[in-house]
């Protein structure tokens, strides 16, 4: 078994959307929530319904530490799923070339220089001419160098698995441009009418539709668009969709079967029709195996597809390992993002590809405490049931401004296997983070007398310290490490007997084990208060002139920490 | 763990770098270390496989100045790792070019680099194989056991792993602080000091 | 600034002592650092190259390596098999040490087990790989980085071993091109590297 890395997740406020917070000099996301009829208020406050780290919903509200961002108007975390994200940059991941995004909806989110994947292994392409350099040894010195830029039929080559575009039997006449010319080689010179369908379906060009997926997709979509149009004629029922109340009530009586007033039924059946023919899209199967059967006959397995490689392929339906293409570069994106309540821009990088830089980068690690979980003594690779075990949790402050941390945890933790909880030092304190020079000044005087105090405590008191309740077991500079006592319970899965067992309460569950059931994880809920700076945005009213005013920040937040695995004896 | 030794385990250097006593450096006149480098013992590096001239009339002598492999400042480079030049033949012999490293690069344990160039805080796992001429650009996490195919590029903030390597994941915005190594570097050495919590 | 005596602790305890017997081809390129050890012949082919720091071991058996041959640093030839054949576990096939076919490349930090292991002609062992005891290798074939092959299996000619253990055929056909490019490799690595047989002999 693996061995388990504690981990630390913190829950976004987004996972309840009946909170919305006003205030921003106060955050108080989950507490006054949730309204009695919200029927997944179990999610929230710490009173009657604990956050259950095991909900399946609350998989998706739980991130690491660096994936949260933080918006500094609202006061809140902000998580991946719920920031809104825009496009700044394009750019293919292998050349590195920004794509405008005009060029997007022409011609797709594919590079289409020469940037190319192996169908076979996903490894680089590189293009290559067939004919190799002359031997040096046979040119004179003056020849060398010009002789050598090798003028052959051009190959794509995979370095890795030695994969190359001659198994296709597919050449090129020149090292550019490498897209345009395998769109031609593979569908023939129809690759300019594909462009063209985009739109129209003017009789001159049926069955002239190219056999790419995007030109059937546009040839159908114009066909039924069409059709739509003859079948509802606009009077006002198609066209406004479902706002006038006029067509609900009449797509409402065809649902319900009422012929009241419904004269254009039948007229809809007689006028349209699906697509029947290659120009709209349509694309009859060929059930005739008999050609892939003899040619499986002949190669044998090794000449089949691998599921994985027939779904990397831009076009469907290759069976054999010839009909693979090499895989045009999916292109990449630099987003923005901003927080989904107020609009702000939380992240936002540098639009030039190559700049690393980020213009705006409000992330949850300069405000919220980063916790890391170490045990008390080496800790045996599974957590032995019933047995106490005690951790060491180190919170560090990021601020510059000392904050006080209050910490509570359901007695046992949620779920089937309930283990029990015991957090010794519930409020604590913590000193700032010192402003400039955080290393100089740290080690400066962390050689002078904070040794005292420091970390080298741990290792010389290490047996005689005790932990106590109410008592911080270290304290550093900007951190503070408190013990927690965990008795993890059994995983055995006996019924109680039948006396002990209520009337009423529902059968014990006795299913076998579920995944992850075995992972001890602590919800605890995290709340932070400190003083900070009055923060000058558009809610706060004007209070410029008292420069060094302090305001009563809070936070608070879920988090679960997980510890370790049970033994299953 | 402390060692009694008359020689500290580690060389340090006036710019700062620490070089393992038992770190294998060939054609150390090839090799550029940027300073707050840390070598540790059995790390390879081949400076030996320098460009060769371009002039065919030059004599058998290796040239003085050019440079093999550059590492940037705050590299770390873990025990075992091997440090190679790419090569490849070009117009019609073979050279080997220089192997660039940005700052910030960790290399783990085991690993072989045969890149064209590493940007700046890049995380390389244990036991990973960069195949030849292959780009890593900024703040990139190369997980463990990756095999990297030569010519690769991989763009900024990914997170790479597998044979061959594809892109899994994205650097958050709140990770890019994990890849600093200025505490790493304090960690190591003759009088090192312990790692924050 | 390395020692040439240097053990690598990684790897089992070479033996100290005489030197190996060996018998190189005039035109060989053999780096000061090589760590070459055993009772066996070690017998190496005219132009090939061997890089600093790797390890010929004949204990085990003979080690023969082709022409034109480059085995790079790190390298491990005719080491003790990590573990016995699951088939068999009392038979230790140590009879045979390592072949290596012309212009074969064995890259950085790889494995071939001795016990009769033949790599075929125009093999490329990619970095990191482990090649098991008796273990037949056929012509032209690839190992990528790090991937394993089993102890005793036969690899037939041409074979790509890539990404996690699938195989595949090459069906490029391009020897003749690799040749020539491992005759330029080798007439640079001549330079670079400087060559001291004598001191095993």
């Amino acid at each position: 078994m693996a061995s388990f890395t504690p981990y630390t997740y913190i829950q976004c406020p987004c996972h309840d959307t009946t909170t919305t917070t006003t205030t921003t000099s106060q955050s108080r996301p989950a507490e006054d929530a949730p309204s009695p009829t919200s029927p997944h208020s179990s999610d929230d406050d710490d009173d009657d319904h604990n956050f259950d780290p095991r909900a399946p919903r609350s998989n998706y509200s739980l991130y690491p530490l660096e994936y949260l961002l933080w918006c500094d108007v609202c006061h809140q975390i902000r998580c991946p799923r719920c920031v809104a994200e825009e496009l700044v940059t394009i750019y293919c991941p292998n050349c590195l070339f920004e794509v405008a995004s005009s060029s997007l909806k022409t011609e797709g989110n594919r590079c289409t220089r020469s940037c190319f994947q192996c169908p076979i292994c996903i490894g680089p392409l590189a293009v290559q001419s067939l004919e190799s350099a002359p031997e040096p040894s046979l040119l004179s010195a003056d020849n060398a160098n010009t002789a050598t830029t090798p003028a052959g039929p051009w190959i794509l080559s995979c370095s890795y698995c030695n994969w190359n575009s001659s198994e296709i039997g597919v050449k090129f006449d020149k090292p550019q441009g490498i897209f345009a010319q395998l769109q031609k080689l593979r569908h023939g010179e129809d690759s300019h009418s594909k462009h063209a369908v985009g739109g129209d379906t003017s009789p001159t060009k049926t069955d002239s539709v190219a056999a790419t997926m995007k030109a059937r997709f546009s040839a159908m979509r114009s066909f039924y668009s069409a059709q739509n149009a003859i079948a509802n004629p606009s009077s006002g029922l198609g066209d406004y969709g479902f706002s006038s109340p006029g067509a609900l009530s009449r797509i409402m009586s065809i649902y319900s079967g009422n012929n009241a007033g419904s004269h254009k039924q039948k007229s809809k059946g007689t006028m349209t029709r699906e697509a029947d023919s290659a120009s709209e899209g349509f694309r009859a199967l060929d059930l005739d195996d008999s050609s892939a059967v003899s040619q499986l006959r002949r190669d044998g397995w090794d000449s089949t597809v691998i599921g994985d490689q027939a779904k990397s392929q831009v076009e469907e339906g290759a069976r054999f390992a010839e009909e693979l293409w090499p895989i045009p570069y999916l292109l990449r994106t630099k987003r923005s993002k901003r927080c989904p309540v107020c609009r702000h821009i939380i992240s936002k990088p540098e639009s030039k590809v190559a700049n690393t830089r980020f213009r705006m980068r409000l992330v949850a690690n300069t405000t919220i405490p980063s916790i890391s979980i170490k045990p008390f003594n080496p800790p045996p690779a599974l957590l032995k049931p019933l047995q106490p075990v005690q951790y060491l949790l180190t919170f560090r402050n990021p601020l510059f401004d000392e904050v006080k941390v209050t910490l509570a945890t359901p007695a046992t933790t949620p779920g089937r296997f309930a283990s029990r909880v015991t957090v010794l030092c519930p409020q604590f304190q913590m000193d700032p983070s010192t402003e400039s020079g955080m290393y100089l000044v740290d080690d400066a005087l962390k050689d002078d007398n904070k040794d005292i105090q420091g970390r080298r405590r741990r290792g010389t008191e290490g047996g005689t310290h005790q932990a106590e309740a109410g008592k911080i077991w270290e304290r550093g500079h900007n951190w503070v490490t408190i013990v927690v006592e965990v008795v993890p319970a059994s995983l055995s899965l006996e019924a109680p007997p039948a006396l002990l067992r209520k009337e009423g309460e529902p059968e014990p569950d006795l299913s076998p084990l579920k995944e992850d059931e075995d992972v001890l994880e602590i919800p605890m809920f995290v709340r932070l208060e400190w003083e900070g700076d009055v923060s000058h945005d558009q809610m706060s009213t004007s209070t410029g002139k008292e420069k060094d005013a302090r305001e009563k920040k809070e936070l608070a937040y879920w988090c679960t920490i997980g510890i370790g695995r049970i033994s299953q004896e | 763990m402390s060692r009694k030794q008359v020689k500290g385990e580690y060389i340090e250097t006036d710019t700062g770098n620490k070089v393992a006593r038992k770190a294998i450096l060939i054609g150390t006149q090839h090799i550029m270390l940027g300073g707050k480098t840390v070598i540790q013992a059995e790390a390879m590096i081949r400076g030996d496989l320098a460009r060769t001239a371009q002039v065919p009339s030059s004599s058998g002598a290796a040239p003085g100045s050019n440079t093999a492999v550059a590492i940037g400042r705050y590299c770390f480079l873990s025990k075992g790792c091997c440090l190679r030049p790419p090569g490849r033949i070009y117009k019609g012999s073979f050279t080997y070019l220089p192997l660039r490293l940005g700052d910030h690069v960790f290399i783990g344990e085991g690993t072989v680099v045969q890149a064209a160039t590493v940007g700046s805080h890049v995380h390389i796992g244990q036991k990973v194989v960069v195949g030849e001429f292959a780009i890593i650009k900024d703040y990139v996490r190369v997980l463990d056991g990756s095999v990297i195919p030569a010519n690769m590029v991989i763009p900024s903030f990914s997170i790479v792993a597998g044979q061959p390597a594809r892109i899994v994941g994205e650097v958050p915005e709140g990770g890019h602080e994990a890849f600093e190594l200025r505490e790493l570097y304090k960690s190591v050495g003759n009088n090192p000091q312990p790692l924050p919590v | 600034m390395s020692s040439s005596n240097k053990r690598q602790s990684v790897l089992p305890r070479m033996p100290a002592g005489p030197k190996a017997p060996v018998n190189f081809s005039s035109s060989i390129t053999i780096a000061d650092s090589a760590l070459l050890a055993g009772k066996h012949t070690i017998n190496i082919g005219s132009e090939s190259v061997v890089h600093p720091r790797a390890r010929l071991d004949s204990a085990l058996g003979r080690i023969t390596i082709g022409r034109r041959c480059v085995v790079h640093e790190r390298t491990s030839l005719g080491a003790a098999p990590a573990s016995a054949p699951a088939s068999d576990p009392t038979i230790l096939n140590t009879q045979g040490g390592v072949t290596i076919g012309d212009y074969a490349t064995l890259e950085v930090g790889a494995v071939v087990e001795a016990g009769g292991t033949v790599v075929g002609e125009g093999c490329v062992v990619g970095i990191g790989c482990r090649i098991g005891s008796g273990a037949k290798l056929g012509k032209h074939c690839t190992l990528t980085p790090l991937s394993e092959i089993q102890p005793g299996e036969e690899v037939p000619d041409f074979t790509v071993v890539y990404s996690n253990g699938t195989r595949r055929l090459d069906r490029r056909g391009i020897t003749e091109l690799k040749h020539k490019a491992q005759a330029r490799q080798i007439e640079v690595l001549k330079r670079l590297i400087p060559s001291n047989p004598t001191k095993f002999q």
